[in-house]
């Protein structure tokens, strides 16, 4: 049912008029998320200025039952963002102020349009920062963050954003506002706030978070290590753990990504390797050398050819650069792209690698990889040209990838959300009955369901009806049992 | 009393019964939060008990939530793995399920958090039989809710604990604890020296049994090699500290509490803990001076304006040990978030079978 004209008054009327966008023109521009294959043009976008216009612009949707989907700077990689026919997009980027640094209690207080990046830059002068540091730190906001759970290439040894916000101010889909968590990070009774970290914005719309900050490891070392095969950078990882080590990261590169990334940033990665490792240690100075050494010896042990220690802060800024340009630079080796995020149990990294170069080969298509190898989170990037008609079987390999991971005994995605993209494969990970329990829940948040409707869980709409259920593969392993 | 051993088991044991319904583990915490009101049955979970699959090479484990963490820790420690929680009553046998209902955590929570932080999977049964999951058995996941956190804190008043999966970590090769006498200010100042270094405390803990006078201990986990260089480091921020190893059980005691104790944990920012503890007619004290998160010990009729106190704060509070026989308000003023509680109640357990009372008055 498209937007009536009471509705659009009432927006007009809690909001100031020119902050509520309806020209199609402008309102393309929030078409979608970084998932732009799915688009679909908002009948209005409201750019709140404050909490309470939020809490205001939510009473209306409430009042007129208009769904709506909050968004931070679109980054989003699963469709989270996608706007909804005949709803609103709620744009949070000008609630954009920090409220407050604490540098003895070690916190911040910013509104969710804050990037994630400024929170850092904010508090760097008090030798402290914001641990969760996902690739799109830059431009993507502590409210999208909160929203996804992220993650980032540190949270092996640090932990995801859950592990480092202690409360979030949230505007429920009712239009009232809800404090979940406290200044300790303690909730009296249910972790609300954690069941919130990672909901995808379809619980409530985040006008404040408060962040704890850590103080700025006094070392660190970072190496990068060149090795023959994909399998023996894998080993060195294994060892690495099984030596009781928790570097700060671990991440690897595949041959393809490699090449992309340094073609695009010359960050000083060699071409042609066919797997290098960036492995970082940061804490005190004591430690921190030895258990360097410790791992110098084990990438030496597993056949290394090449080892570079970052020797200055450039240095390390540099290959953090080839790291993290490595999504963007494919761009210059292929058309197009798809970024999959499902996660493996870090023993059977090897074997996963090996099944997805098969599935590429067979359909046609090249993957490169980059991927957070500490915790078995992989980023497949499957390339394609959509005007040569590949989009669809694209989709089929990248669809085909996550549900693989599911196989493994992962997961659908890591840290970029189920969103649209993977709500319909959310069967293959979840029973019925886990699924139901979920809708339960967000029912009870969002009893007239217009909070970002459509994603996460998946709907016959989006996704048909059911199939037969089959066993998780858990299940058949014997490690879950089904009743 | 039920007592099932396999997952079957409990969910016919929910199903077959009719009426409300405690959940009990190991009973370590059955004087915690509000009392369990007069229910048709107790369901025992203690028989639901071992380890489902432990992988070491992912440092993941599931287990079934009545085994204690005790034993747990015990058949990790072959592999140098663990569970990073140290609350105090692990030691009397709580089991996984219910420190996880509790959101129970120790001292070393400064660095890894409370069990919410650890688990990474759960299994649950609803009061109407429905078996669900989330999460699962890797570290890192965003595949749905995280139901783990729902049930964190919940004191078995949403769903039965089934199962949970954990995140493990490696034993450090060594542990190493000073401990300098100081009293409740003094600690803070300390606190803040030890924060702005490079020291990398993992519990950073002050106890006594008035604010005058106590002690503080700084805990370090690291390597053999480099810890006694990281300790002659750290003694010049903490004059006259000596080894403080074994002070550990003092304050796992306090924690605990004794008979005729009543027991209140308090969080508020770290920066207001003096103030608010010196406030407070403590009997003794913890405080973790990085965290915000404190014990004390209380007479019972004092616990009611301890609440009232923190919550001026800004901070909040759970009865931790409640007086045989002692009336003692649980809870302090309600959350803002208490309707959505509320909510989320009345979606999960709409004929309020599980754990009566022990929200009481909130729910
Ligand atoms: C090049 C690139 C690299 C990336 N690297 C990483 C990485 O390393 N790790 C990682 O985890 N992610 C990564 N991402 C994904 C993305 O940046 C994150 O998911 C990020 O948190 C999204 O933030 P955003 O502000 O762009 O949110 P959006 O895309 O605008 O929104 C994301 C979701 O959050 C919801 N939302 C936004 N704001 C709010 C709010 N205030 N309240 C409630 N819900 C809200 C939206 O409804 C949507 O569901 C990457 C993306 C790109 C393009």
């Amino acid at each position: 049912m498209p937007l009536d004209g009471a509705a659009r008054r009432a927006f007009e009327a809690v909001l100031d008029p020119q902050d509520v966008l309806s020209d199609p023109v402008r309102c393309r521009v929030y078409e979608c998320d970084g998932l732009t294959g799915h688009r679909v043009v908002p009948e209005l976008v409201l750019l709140p200025r404050t909490a309470e216009q939020v809490a205001a612009a939510v009473r209306v949707c409430a009042e007129h039952e208009v769904p709506f989907v909050a968004r931070g700077a679109g980054t989003g990689l699963s469709g989270g963002a996608l706007p909804v026919a005949d709803g609103v997009v709620i744009g949070l980027n000008r609630l954009n102020r920090i409220l407050e640094v604490d540098p003895v209690d070690r916190r911040a207080v910013v509104e969710p349009g804050v990037t994630n990046l400024d929170v850092t830059r904010a508090v760097a002068q008090y030798g402290l920062y914001y641990a969760p540091d996902p690739s799109s730190q830059q431009v993507c906001t502590i409210g999208g963050n909160v929203a996804e759970n992220s993650g980032g290439a540190h949270c092996l040894k640090y932990g995801f954003t859950t592990n480092h916000v202690l409360a979030v101010e949230v505007v429920l889909p009712d239009g009232s506002t809800v404090t979940l968590g406290s200044d300790t990070g303690e909730q009296q009774g249910p972790d609300l706030r954690g069941l919130f970290l990672g909901s995808e914005g379809t619980l409530g719309i985040v006008t404040k978070v408060t962040v704890r900050l850590l103080r700025t490891p006094e070392t660190v070392r970072t190496l990068l290590a060149d090795f023959p095969s994909v399998a023996a950078a894998g080993e060195v990882v294994s060892d690495v753990v099984a030596a009781g080590i928790v570097p700060a990261a671990v991440e690897m590169m595949d041959a393809l990504a490699i090449e992309a990334a340094e073609e695009a940033v010359h960050a000083g990665y060699t071409i042609g390797t066919p797997a290098a490792l960036v492995v970082e240690l940061d804490g005190p100075a004591e430690e921190c050398g030895s258990t360097f050494e410790q791992v110098r010896r084990i990438c030496e042990a597993h056949g290394c050819t090449r080892l570079h220690i970052a020797g200055s802060a450039e240095e390390r800024a540099a290959i953090w650069r080839g790291r993290k340009a490595a999504f963007a630079a494919v761009g210059r080796i292929s058309p197009d792209y798809f970024v999959q995020d499902g996660v493996v149990p870090r023993t059977r990294l090897a074997e996963t690698l090996d099944r997805i170069a098969a599935m590429s080969r067979s359909a046609g298509l090249r993957v490169a990889n980059v991927f957070h190898a500490g915790d078995g989170n992989l980023h497949p990037l499957v390339l394609y040209d959509g005007a040569a008609g590949e989009t669809a079987r694209a989709e089929e390999l990248t669809s085909a990838i996550a549900e693989l991971c599911v196989e493994m005994g992962g997961s659908l995605s890591g840290e970029h959300g189920i969103g649209t993209d993977k709500a319909c494969s959310m069967p293959k990970m979840f029973s019925r009955d886990d699924l139901a329990v979920m809708a339960r829940v967000r029912d009870a948040w969002d009893p007239q369901g217009i909070c970002n409707p459509g994603k996460v869980l998946p709907t016959p709409r989006l996704c048909g009806e059911p199939g037969k259920y089959r066993p998780h593969p858990l299940e058949e392993a014997g490690v879950i049992e089904r009743l | 009393m039920l007592h099932p051993t396999d997952l079957k088991e409990l969910r016919d044991a929910v199903l077959d019964s009719s009426g409300t319904l405690g959940i009990a583990g190991a009973g370590t915490a059955a004087d915690w939060a509000g009392p369990l009101g007069p229910v048709d049955a107790v369901l025992d979970t203690t028989g639901l008990a071992g380890i489902v699959v432990h992988n070491p090479g992912d440092m993941t484990v599931a287990v079934r939530a009545g085994t204690p963490l005790r034993q747990l820790q015990e058949e990790l420690a072959p592999h140098h793995q663990r569970v990073s929680l140290d609350a105090a009553r692990v030691a009397e046998g709580a089991t996984v399920g219910g420190l996880v209902a509790t959101g129970d955590a120790g001292p070393c929570g400064l660095a890894f958090g409370s069990m919410r932080d650890l688990v990474i999977g759960v299994t649950l049964v609803l009061a109407d039989g429905t078996v669900a999951r989330s999460g699962g058995h890797v570290i890192k996941n965003v595949a749905g809710y995280d139901l783990a956190k729902l049930l964190h804190g919940s004191y078995g008043t949403l769903a039965v604990i089934a199962e949970v999966v954990l995140r493990l970590h490696p034993v450090p090769e060594r542990e190493a604890t000073l401990a300098v006498s100081c009293s409740l200010t003094e600690a803070a100042e300390l606190a803040r020296a030890v924060l702005a270094g490079p020291h990398e405390a993992v519990a950073l803990e002050w106890l006594g049994t008035t604010p005058d006078a106590g002690t503080l201990l700084v805990r370090l986990n690291g390597t053999a090699a480099a810890m006694d260089a990281r300790l002659d480091r750290l003694r010049p921020v903490l004059p006259g500290a000596v080894d403080g190893d074994d002070r550990w059980a003092e304050h796992a005691a306090i924690v605990r509490g004794g008979p005729g104790d009543a027991v209140l944990r308090i969080g508020v920012r770290p920066s207001k803990l003096p103030g608010v503890l010196t406030a407070l007619p403590a009997r003794a004290i913890t405080a973790g001076l990085g965290t915000g998160i404190a014990t004390v010990v209380l007479d019972a009729q004092d616990v009611a304006a301890a609440h009232e106190t923190v919550a001026a704060a800004g901070g909040t509070s759970v009865l931790r040990r409640r007086p045989a026989g002692a009336s003692v308000s649980a809870w302090g003023p309600p959350p803002s978030a208490l309707k959505v509680l509320r909510a989320v109640k009345q979606s999960l357990d709409p004929a309020g079978r599980l754990g009566p009372g022990r929200f009481d008055p909130w729910m």
